[in-house]
């Protein structure tokens, strides 16, 4: 964050012939300036703010898994599956009816082996060799919830805390919260999956009632990564006509007026942007190892390890707030194995876990994990019985979710699912708890983040959550 | 007030013992009921001040609280800058240079009620209100959630508003149209059309085994919101879960009200001849069977890799899989069949795995196809006519209580019925028909305390910047109290005493002294009263996103005023294309009319889907239509910047305004220079706005590079 939100170059320029003559006629001038300056900050809604107490993160990354991983054959053995594979679902359980099947197709056990792994002996399945040997840094919370079966109302309530469409994302209140530490990127990065949007589309990363400024900003890689990021015109032939307006812009402005400076000061972001965002996105300062830790040598990994690389450049650079999907579009790139498990969980693990290892120890060796909380999830988890004979349907009633760094103490797994990995069972977790303890991390108090709309003070967890205080070290 | 609610309940349900019963916190709650909008307004008496500033009542008023701090109100605005404002307001596209010039040079002393009433009669002030209400409905012409489907029929709603606000429609009949046209005028076309009001929300429609009586909930949840929020001004969705925290309102209120619509479904009600209904009908199968050939040619290429991808997943099938595909149908006991269907699904293939394998030459003439289909779409016929509206089912099931809005945690049943809290409250029908009748005559009974003074707060907010009351869908306890109570109550009941006349009030604030205040700096009011809440000046207001759409497009000369119709795709981004969501091909999602006069038409008119919102718009706060919008939010961040400056659109609209100029001027930079600043800011260039262009000339910038800069210039995105 530089010093002034104001770029100091405009400084002189804003003492217009207007001003000095009004500051000999009024006595402003200098003084005049000062406050205008001042003003143009505090009319700043990105600017940093103090969090409500100490919390050990400063920034976030999410990373959203799209279409749903199964808890067991991921994160959350069940060896019981393998006991009734083939055999319908204790009666003791009820109807357990999804989007797709009524709860009376047979049980499927999972694919793969779980071993234990680090000096906590956290139980990962093979599909992640690589994230297995991040275990100690990773806490598992077993045991969340979300209340809709379907995929987009359920990401809505992940995101946004309720199941319907229209409310701040995440992002939003963090940053509505916390500004942002960069002035010249977005403070909120939404980076989807190159062949399609998830299934909540846009409004995942909208700012619902919140000012427009909070909402995420798609970034891409490549040389326009921000829409309407690139003048058509020709460097000079652009800075001339800001120069051009910002001289007119400033003859429309007056000393008490802050949202004019905040205006004339916006335009200058802007033209900053143009530079800091290509310069995000170019990865030859990278070293080959950092490249590889990332995945940017193999095919299959190039392209989620970029945006990972990316996000780390982009939380080095002040962004307040990522958030990353895994799969979007085409059924085939999404983690919604409704048949086929296998092949698809092979696949999308197979893209993304060497460059979520990566990300994690490149952000340990940087020194960067201990403020930079991340996230793995998903909109639910999926059930133990099958669905077209080797797939499985959606399940909200308990699965597992991963918090590392940010003060999170690693290598511990909070909360449990029954021997089916069907429902939580215990301490559950809903998501105005997942909220809570996010924003408990970054030293935001639920209760004092609000935002008055249509007569309600609205909150991201609504009536309230629980910190999972048992996340923290 | 125990004994009467509890008898009602017995008569009407048949019940042995009272379904609800107050308790002592309830009547708590019911006592708030003394908080002042719940009190009928009292028309005060207007201050008697003898003063030239006062033009209106309105003015005593504001005039009269002014002088309590011995405060001045602010000078006029200047007449140039007074016609851009007020033609911006009333119409949102500017003032024509000839009408600035005119305006000036009319000394006559009714000179500018002459504008007034000229703008209040033309159409654009129809369609800006139209804009407005819409915001507070939250329509769109979609769904929204995933799917996001077209409302194919949407727009006639949005028309309908419109045209009510153009034919000055009194607001009691708007009420009642939109929540009962179809119980109070039967077959009337117009007012079925109107209670589309009541589907204006966003709906989850989504296939596999959604809970249906949580989808039904959620409709009536929205139509609950839209009635608290757009006419009560109430925030009667704070009951859902609990007794009001802040108003008289119970929970038991909150679903009595919402069994008012217990009995109301969405329908598409054709509104046609049966002429015209069997025209429409054989232009739609001449259009499928002009298209079915076209899509057997497109089968037809997919086929054999189709099957041939069947024939490869079949070989991977586990062997009880196949075992089971392999026995003729009528052999396979019980478990078979559930064996062969999944197996069945495991040798289905998607859209994109048939298509990543179709090669050349099948791939291009696929494609041709394709397209080949969508242009036929493109000139498809529409559909039979209907109204999107609402109609009564047989029989309105049982509503009941739902502990924190669970819908499957059921407790007392409630009948129909109005807030409690009110005192002129009316009888609900018991029966499915009458009971929406009974809420807007309710609504529009000349007593009612908050109608009419939540629809004048509303025109006030909509001219003057902000409400009398701030938080203009709240009126509680949460809400802010009014700044001129006395003046909303007069108005109040003005309004209702000219026959809800929303021009009438309309006209009276834009005459008025205080309208025509200009927006004075003044370093010791702005830090005694920093919100204006005394009126001692303009409040700054910048344009909104539609405003600011329209403008360019006034400004570059290419505005098409094609009102009403079906809602209009304009080009969109790449970037923003991708972000459509799809799980099937992803060609055709976006549709263009081969018309492109269409795409310069006025905003309102543009489709408005929820998930793929237009990214300048956003970045200038269009609100998402998810929640009832009562005003515009106005932040300033460097992505307005960008849009406004890099986008293809500001980019197109600044050469267009520059080859207008030239059109009109020659090479004549003069003449150019003028003619800008009179249609983009409806005055001439000062002399140090000459020099600083002819500088910009001289170094070489373009006429387009400056009409860029003029179009993000602060004085042009403001209102004077």
């Amino acid at each position: 964050m530089s010093s002034s939100i104001f770029p100091k170059h405009l400084i002189p320029a804003a003492i217009s012939r207007r001003d000095v003559l009004r500051g000999s006629a009024h006595g402003f001038g200098a003084l005049a300036l000062q406050s205008m300056l001042a003003q143009a900050k505090s009319a700043n809604p990105l600017a940093p703010k103090q969090p409500h107490f100490a919390g050990k993160a400063k920034r976030v990354i999410f990373l959203f898994m799209v279409g749903a991983p199964s808890q067991m054959d991921t994160f959350d053995p069940k060896p019981m599956l393998k006991k009734f594979e083939g055999q319908k679902l204790p009666a003791s359980f009820g109807k357990v009816s999804s989007q797709f099947t009524d709860g009376s197709t047979p049980i499927l056990s999972s694919p793969w082996n779980f071993k234990q792994y680090g000096q906590s002996g956290m139980w990962v399945s093979d599909l992640f060799p690589h994230l297995s040997q991040c275990v100690d840094d990773m806490c598992f919370v077993r045991s969340f919830h979300t209340d809709s079966v379907v995929h987009a109302p359920a990401m809505y309530h992940v995101h946004s805390g309720r199941i319907l469409m229209g409310f701040p994302s995440l992002g939003s209140w963090v940053t509505y919260g916390l500004g942002s530490e960069s002035d010249n990127l977005p403070a909120y990065v939404v980076m989807p999956q190159p062949e399609g949007t998830p299934e909540g589309g846009t409004p995942c990363w909208g700012s619902g009632f919140l000012p427009a400024v909070h909402q995420g900003t798609v970034f891409r890689s490549g040389a326009n990564p921000i829409m309407h990021l690139k003048s058509p015109m020709a460097p000079d032939r652009q800075r001339r006509t800001l120069d051009l307006l910002q001289k007119m812009n400033q003859m429309d402005a007056e000393p008490l007026d802050s949202e004019m400076a905040a205006r004339i000061s916006s335009y200058e972001l802007a033209f900053k942007m143009q530079t800091s965002a290509p310069e995000a996105v170019d990865f030859s300062g990278e070293s080959a190892a950092t490249k590889s830790l990332y995945g940017l040598d193999e095919d299959r990994t190039r392209e989620f390890g970029g945006r990972l690389l990316l996000a780390r450049r982009l939380i080095e650079r002040g962004v307040r707030y990522i958030q990353i999907y895994s799969g979007g579009g085409p059924v085939s790139i999404q983690w919604d194995a409704h048949s086929h498990l296998k092949k698809n969980h092979e696949k999308m693990c197979g893209m993304t876990d060497k460059p979520i290892a990566g990300l994690l120890k490149d952000l340990k060796s940087r020194g960067l994990l201990e403020d930079t909380l991340v996230i793995w999830g998903s909109e639910f988890g999926r059930l133990p019985m099958s669905e077209s004979g080797n797939g499985r349907d959606h399940n909200p009633h308990g699965f597992t979710m991963w918090f590392a760094g940010g003060g999170v103490k690693g290598g511990q797994a909070i909360g449990e699912t029954d021997d089916f990995g069907l429902y939580g069972v215990g301490q559950r977790y809903p998501m105005r708890d997942f909220h809570a303890t996010i924003l408990h991390a970054l030293g935001l108090d639920q209760n004092q983040l609000w935002y008055l709309h249509n007569g309600r003070n609205e909150k991201l967890t609504d009536f309230g959550g629980s910190v999972i205080k048992e996340v923290f070290a | 007030m125990r004994r009467a609610l509890s008898l009602g309940l017995i008569a009407w349900l048949g019940f042995a013992e009272p379904a609800a019963v107050l308790t002592k916190a309830d009547e708590k709650v019911l006592a708030r009921k003394s908080w002042w909008s719940f009190r009928p307004p009292v028309r005060p008496a207007v201050p008697a001040i003898a003063d030239p500033w006062v033009r209106t009542p309105i003015d005593a008023f504001i005039l009269k609280s002014l002088r309590e701090k011995s405060w001045s109100p602010s000078p006029e605005l200047p007449r140039a800058q007074l016609i851009r404002r007020i033609t911006l307001d009333v119409t949102g596209l500017p003032p024509t240079p000839a009408e600035v010039e005119a305006f000036v040079a009319d000394r006559s002393a009714n000179a500018y009620e002459k504008l007034v009433d000229r703008l209040l009669a033309s159409d654009a002030y129809g369609e800006r209100w139209g804009q407005k209400w819409l915001d507070v409905v939250r329509y769109a012409d979609t769904n929204g959630f995933e799917l996001d489907l077209d409302r194919t029929h949407a727009w006639r709603y949005r028309d309908y508003v419109i045209k009510s606000f153009q034919q000055n429609k009194p607001y009691d009949r708007f009420l009642k149209e939109q929540l009962a046209g179809d119980e109070i005028w039967p077959g009337n076309h117009e007012a079925l059309v109107a209670t589309g009001f009541l589907r204006a929300g966003p709906e989850h429609l989504v296939g596999g085994n959604t809970d249906k009586e949580m989808d039904r909930q959620e409709v009536l949840v929205e139509m609950t919101a839209a009635v608290g929020g757009a006419f009560l001004g109430l925030t009667m969705n704070c009951a859902r879960c609990h007794n009001h925290k802040f108003d008289p309102i119970l929970q038991a209120d909150y679903y009595q009200l919402q069994a008012i619509f217990a009995g109301a479904k969405g329908a598409d009600v054709p509104i046609v001849t049966p002429a015209e209904k069997a025209a429409a009908e054989a232009a739609i199968k001449a259009h499928e069977a002009r298209v079915k050939p076209i899509k057997d040619q497109i089968a037809a290429i997919e086929k054999p890799y189709r099957d041939k991808l069947k024939a490869e997943k079949r070989l991977l099938l586990e062997p009880k899989f196949l075992a089971a595909l392999d026995k003729p149908k009528e052999q396979r006991s019980e478990e078979e069949k559930v064996l062969a269907k999944n197996a069945e699904s495991q040798t289905n293939s998607t859209w994109d795995e048939v298509v990543n394998r179709i090669g050349e030459p099948d791939k291009s003439r696929r494609i041709a196809l394709r397209r080949q289909m969508h242009e036929l779409d493109l000139a498809a016929p529409p559909p039979v006519a209907a109204a999107y509206g609402v109609e009564n089912m047989e029989q309105a099931p049982v509503t009941h209580i739902l502990k924190v809005g669970d819908h499957k945690m059921k407790l007392a049943p409630v009948p129909p019925a109005l807030p409690m809290a009110f005192a002129n409250r009316v009888e609900v029908p018991a029966g499915v028909a009458g009971r929406r009748k009974a809420l807007a005559e309710w609504l529009a009974s000349p007593e009612h305390p908050l109608a009419a003074r939540v629809m004048v707060n509303r025109i006030w907010q909509s001219r003057m910047g902000a409400g009398l009351v701030r938080t203009m869908n709240d009126f509680g306890a949460l809400g802010e109290r009014p700044t001129h109570p006395q003046l909303l109550d007069w108005l109040a009941t003005e309004f209702v005493a000219k026959g809800w006349d929303v021009k009438a009030i309309d006209r009276m604030i834009l005459l008025s002294s205080v309208y025509r205040q200009a927006r004075t700096l003044n370093a010791e009011k702005m830090k005694t009263d920093p919100d204006n809440k005394l009126y001692w000046r303009a409040h700054r207001r910048r344009m909104d996103s539609e405003m600011l759409r329209d403008n360019l497009l006034a400004l570059s000369g290419e505005l098409n005023r094609k009102a009403g119709g079906p809602p209009v795709r304009v080009p969109i981004e790449p970037e923003l294309y991708e972000l459509i969501f799809t799980e099937a091909e992803p060609d055709n999602l976006w549709p263009l009319s081969k018309d492109t006069t269409e795409f310069s038409r006025r905003s309102i008119y543009l489709l408005n889907k929820r998930t793929v919102r237009l990214p300048m718009m956003t970045n200038f706060d269009q609100p998402d239509a998810m929640s009832s919008c009562p005003q515009r939010a106005s932040s300033t961040h460097a992505l307005q910047s960008l849009s406004l400056m890099n986008s293809a659109f500001a980019q197109d609209r600044a050469k267009a305004f520059a080859a207008r100029l030239e059109g009109s001027c020659g090479k004549n930079q003069a003449c150019q220079l003028k003619t800008a600043y009179q249609l983009a800011m409806a005055r001439t260039p000062r002399s140090a706005e000459i020099a600083l262009a002819e500088k910009f000339f001289v170094q070489g910038g373009k006429l387009e590079e400056f009409c860029l800069a003029l179009m993000n210039r602060n004085e042009f995105v403001y209102l004077p």
